[in-house]
């Protein structure tokens, strides 16, 4: 049997057949290799360089690292807005199976977590899966070693170190300088469809306000990246240095402020409400500009609580608002100067003199000054701020002139500030009057310009609203000879210094020269407005200025001069520049509701203004020699507390019809 | 019983004589695939013999002795064990069935003392010799069409269903494919073959809507669209995909595969190996195997030719069937062409069962090839040849 041999007639045909077949299958086969060794060429060789990309992609992530941000500064480099170590606790979502479980876990390290459980929880559920989650901020240094030792051993804990903004000089800048926040949706959205990375970073806070919200760009830096490998859960197995880019601080900012003189200016209002800007009246610079009261904007770089906000919010005086630049207020006396410029302008001569009895008749009504002056120049009419001078000269340069010159001035204008803000306010024209009274949106038909009106206007009453920033704007471009210098905030950003060069208003000197008399007449003849208030004590530098009490309720509807509530008060205003023989800083003043000019707004004017001339190096010099001592006791001579409490004709928008 | 009526019978008869009929050379290429396996293992073991490349290759050591051992005893035995192999492996199935061992969610596993198997791996191989006895035994006529063809594909069905039940869809199909296989090679006709095909095509969506598991139905959905959900389901293809396709050409080097050595890659050191190959050895590493595998296959396919019994020829081409089809599975799996059905790829992959249930079956290979001029009665008494 050792040669094949057949014992069954079929067997040839079978072994015939199972050749052929198995001659198919070996095809089959080497098809089906052949398949695969295409499909294999095709993912290796062809689409290589699309996987080795999502390969990388898989085993490299980018970690991303937040630059510090940029110090805020004042003008002698006193930090206002920096930086500080925080520790923290974030959570990220999609590395943790069971969310309850894991805070349960660190609770145990950080009681705290447990209190604020339902508000950590909500962050969780609305923020992206791998975004992580604040779970506990500012640990002390014990909680967060605590923490650190401990959160290795829970998937998606991470302990951090960062920095957080911090505010040295609590509520002084806060709505100059503004504060950051947690970002918002709708923060996210502005930015567009790829927003940096760095915004969802869980210590990313954005400028919400002032000068934080206005530079947020420069001062927030470039993000810097942290090449990691991670395996298929996410943790990481090396960090390559090579991969690892250091972030870009924020730029610095540096600020005209000063903050001894905003420091100041906020301590001397103590709890009174309102502004004061100050202005370097050569430059622009301001040097401080303070709303009051204020909050401290620490509060919300952490996140202020609802209860706290809504106290901020809803009191009274309104420490949220930004009084210097958002709030507009009637200019009162203050406004005088630009009409008593118009009135030079068209050509009045300012040694005619006018009667002042007490009131000033006109058409069939009586408009009331608040003294009895007798006869004053132009001169002597702003030393009283007496308004029926103002009342009988009005007319004849009519209220668009005197509207020309206050908008040449500053007043109702927008400048080109830094911030945001401005609220622009109004000097009336004839013609505002007739598109804006045309009986629309609830506001009567009153198209045509009455006479009266402009008397109201010309001792800063009726309709006009200014803000505080446009009065030191205002002041400072009469004392520096009718330049028209604009405000601005920021010195430098980064390195680079700004520099400004202002043209001419084409207002004759001389003209300013009799304003300015006027109002060195206010401060400093014993009978003017504010003399008592307005002396600096700084040897022979001299304050000049202008007071303005403006009316918020109608007296003679409310049948007494008094009034009692708070928010019915009048507006004390001041604006005043220093010194009176070579000017260099100007300012305005604004108390909400603080009754009369002379005797609540100067004397914060003048505590302002000393820090600030104090801190001028070339003033200074002049401060270190002084001069022979004051021969005139001011306090003797002061003269009772007559005020430019003048009053408003008894209705602003109707002048009755003469029968 | 017989080993002195054994040696008596001349030359071919001696163990010597039959060991140098042994194909070496197919042997070779057996250890070649199984040795780039315990190296990929070495690898994606952290570049350690642990845990993985030194059980492998002491695993694939032992079972080639046994390939070795088993190609030296004679076809009637073989033979002989053809339907109590199968009757026995069925009963295990029904036992699988009865009080079988929960896994990983299906039952495929039993237990007997401390030694826990699973009777579809037995299955495959008996299956094999049981068709190819019956073959053997059948006319030609039969093998072709006749009312007959009822009995092997009874014998098919009875295990395929019994295993798709567990439920083990991979196996299952495997058992059938090779059944189908066999069926076909001993000469089914063409018509019978067309229709199945046409009636499979169309019976297919039917099983996948009603007969399926959720979790089969699931792996099929994502085998469609594995880019769906690249963190779920289409996890794995994608994964391996990128595995393979970022080797490139020449691949990253051994133990420098960031797919395989940082576990995206799951399964890496069974089922998707061949990924791990493509990633660390590039496309010449994993064409080398392909090439291996298609040179092991066609040695398989010749050695079935060349037998004289049709016993011989059948269960070797069977073997070669279920060889074959874990390659093509398998491969057609990583690479994304197939939905993930949990076949490893024999040799390479690490896992005792599978390359005991090959090298069992190329040891019967081996066997037809020593034995490749043996004839057998096609009668049921071929006993009295022991005599």
């Amino acid at each position: 049997m050792s040669e094949p041999s057949i014992f069954f007639e079929d067997v040839n045909e079978k072994q015939g057949t199972f050749h052929r077949r198995i001659f198919l299958m070996g095809g089959v086969t080497a098809l089906g290799i052949f398949a695969l060794g295409g499909q294999l060429a095709l993912l290796q060789i062809v689409q290589g360089g699309k996987y080795k990309r999502l390969s990388a992609a898989n085993q490299f992530n980018f970690r991303v690292v937040p630059p510090p941000r940029g110090k805020i500064l004042d003008r002698n480099g006193n930090v206002i807005a920096g930086n500080r170590p925080s520790f923290r606790v974030l959570i990220i979502r999609n590395e943790i199976d069971d969310l309850d479980d894991t805070l349960d876990q660190i609770s145990y390290v950080l009681p705290q977590v447990q209190d604020n459980r339902r508000r950590i929880v909500r962050d969780i559920n609305q923020s992206q899966r791998f975004v992580p989650t604040v779970v506990a901020a500012d640990l002390t240094w014990e909680e967060f070693s605590r923490v650190n030792l401990f959160a290795a051993e829970i998937p998606g804990v991470q302990a951090v170190m960062d920095e957080i903004r911090v505010y040295h000089y609590g509520g002084a800048f806060s709505h100059v300088v503004g504060y950051v926040s947690k970002i918002s949706e709708k923060d996210l959205e502005s930015e567009g469809e790829n927003p940096d990375p760095l915004l969802l970073h869980p210590g990313f806070r954005i400028g919400k306000q002032g000068v934080e919200k206005a530079f947020d760009k420069q001062l927030r830096g470039v993000a810097g990246a942290q090449k990691i490998e991670v395996n298929a859960s996410g943790n990481i197995v090396a960090e390559d240095p090579d991969g690892t880019r250091p972030p870009t601080p924020g730029e610095d900012i540096t600020l005209t402020l000063d903050a001894e003189v905003q420091a100041r200016a906020l301590e001397v209002f103590e709890q009174d409400s309102g502004s004061a800007v100050l202005l370097n009246i050569h430059t622009g610079e301001i040097l401080c500009m303070v709303s009051a009261p204020s909050f401290d904007p620490n509060l919300f770089v952490s996140g202020i609580s609802s209860k706290a906000y809504k106290l901020l919010n809803e009191y009274e005086r309104r420490p949220l608002l930004d009084k210097a630049i958002g709030s507009t207020f009637a200019p009162g006396s203050t406004f005088k100067m630009a009409s008593a410029l118009s009135f030079l302008d068209y050509g009045i001569d300012p040694t005619e003199k006018v009667v002042c009895r007490g009131s000033y008749r006109f058409g069939n009504r009586t408009f009331r000054c608040h003294g009895v002056h007798g006869a004053v120049d132009m001169r002597h009419a702003l030393k009283f701020s007496c308004d029926t001078y103002f009342y009988h000269m009005c007319n004849r340069p009519g209220v668009d002139r005197i509207a020309a010159t206050a908008h040449k001035l500053g007043l109702g204008e927008l400048f080109e500030l830094e911030i945001e803000g401005q609220k622009k306010g109004l000097v009336p024209t004839t013609e505002w009057k007739r598109t804006y009274f045309d009986g629309t949106k609830g506001r009567p038909k009153d198209p045509k310009w009455h006479p009266g009106e402009t008397l109201s206007v010309a001792i800063g009453q009726g309709y006009t609203t200014v803000s505080a920033l446009q009065l030191a704007v205002y002041v400072s471009r009469i004392a520096n000879g009718g330049k028209a210098v604009t405000p601005h905030l920021i010195k430098k950003i980064g390195a680079v210094d700004k520099d400004f060069d202002f043209k001419p208003l084409g207002i004759p000197p001389e003209h300013i020269q009799i304003v300015r008399d006027g109002m060195e007449m206010v401060s400093n003849d014993a009978d003017g407005t504010a003399f008592r208030n307005s002396q600096l004590n700084l040897g022979d530098m001299k304050m000049a200025g202008k007071t303005g009490t403006a009316q918020v309720i109608n007296y003679d509807r409310a049948g007494t001069r008094k009034a009692t509530q708070w928010k019915n008060k009048d507006h004390g205003l001041f604006v005043c520049y220093a010194p009176v023989d070579n000017p260099r800083y100007a300012m305005a003043v604004i108390v909400q509701h603080g009754i009369a000019g002379g005797r609540f707004a100067a004397p914060k004017a003048r505590e302002i203004m000393k820090v600030a001339l104090l801190k001028d190096p070339e003033l200074q010099a002049r401060i270190v020699a002084p001069p022979p001592p004051e021969p005139v006791e001011a306090a003797e001579t002061a003269p009772p507390e007559v005020e430019s409490t003048e009053v408003a004709p008894e209705s602003t928008e109707y002048i009755p019809p003469v029968p | 019983m017989a080993e002195s009526a054994m040696t008596r019978r001349g030359e071919r008869e001696r163990y010597d004589i039959k060991l140098l009929q042994v194909d070496w050379g197919f042997a070779l290429v057996l250890s070649l695939i199984a040795g780039i396996g315990a190296l990929v293992l070495y690898s994606v073991g952290g570049m350690s013999w642990e845990p993985w490349a030194y059980n492998h290759v002491l695993r694939f050591g032992l079972c080639f002795v046994v390939m070795i051992l088993l190609s030296l005893i004679d076809l009637r035995w073989w033979m002989l064990l053809a339907y109590p192999a199968y009757g026995v492996s069925l009963l295990l199935l029904v036992a699988v069935e009865l009080v079988g061992d929960v896994r990983m969610g299906a039952q495929r596993w039993l237990e007997i003392g401390s030694f826990s198997m699973q009777p579809s791996e037995f299955m495959k191989l008996a299956i094999v010799m049981a068709l190819a006895r019956w073959y053997h035994e059948a006319g030609t006529k039969d093998a072709v069409l006749s009312w007959k063809l009822f009995i092997p594909f009874t014998m098919i069905m009875v295990p395929v269903l019994l295993v798709a039940h567990q439920p083990d869809l991979g196996t299952a199909m495997l058992i059938l494919l090779t059944g189908i296989t066999v069926m076909i090679v001993a000469g089914l006709d063409w018509r019978v073959i067309a229709t199945a095909a046409v009636g499979g095509i169309v019976a297919v969506p039917f099983f996948v809507m009603f007969v399926m598991h959720d979790y089969q139905r699931k792996r099929i959905l994502t085998f469609l669209n594995p880019e769906a959900d690249p963190s779920g389901d289409g996890y794995h293809i994608l994964q391996s995909k990128i595995a393979i396709g970022s080797g490139g050409l020449l691949g990253k080097g051994l133990g420098l595969g960031s797919q395989s050595q940082l576990s995206f890659l799951p399964e890496k050191h069974t089922d998707f190996i061949l990924a791990a190959v493509g990633e660390e050895l590039g496309f010449l590493g994993a064409f080398t195997v392909f090439a291996l595998y298609a040179l092991a296959v066609f040695m398989a396919l010749r050695i079935a030719s060349l037998s004289h019994s049709h016993f011989g020829r059948l269960a070797a081409a069977g073997v070669t069937a279920t060889f074959a089809l874990y390659v093509l599975i398998n491969g057609a799996m990583v690479m994304g062409l197939a939905p993930v059905v949990g076949v490893p790829q024999p040799l390479l992959s690490y896992g005792g069962s599978v390359m005991t249930t090959v090298m069992i079956g190329f040891g019967l290979v081996m066997g037809v090839k020593v034995h490749r001029y043996q004839e057998l009665p096609r009668t049921q008494s071929f006993l009295s040849h022991f005599e």
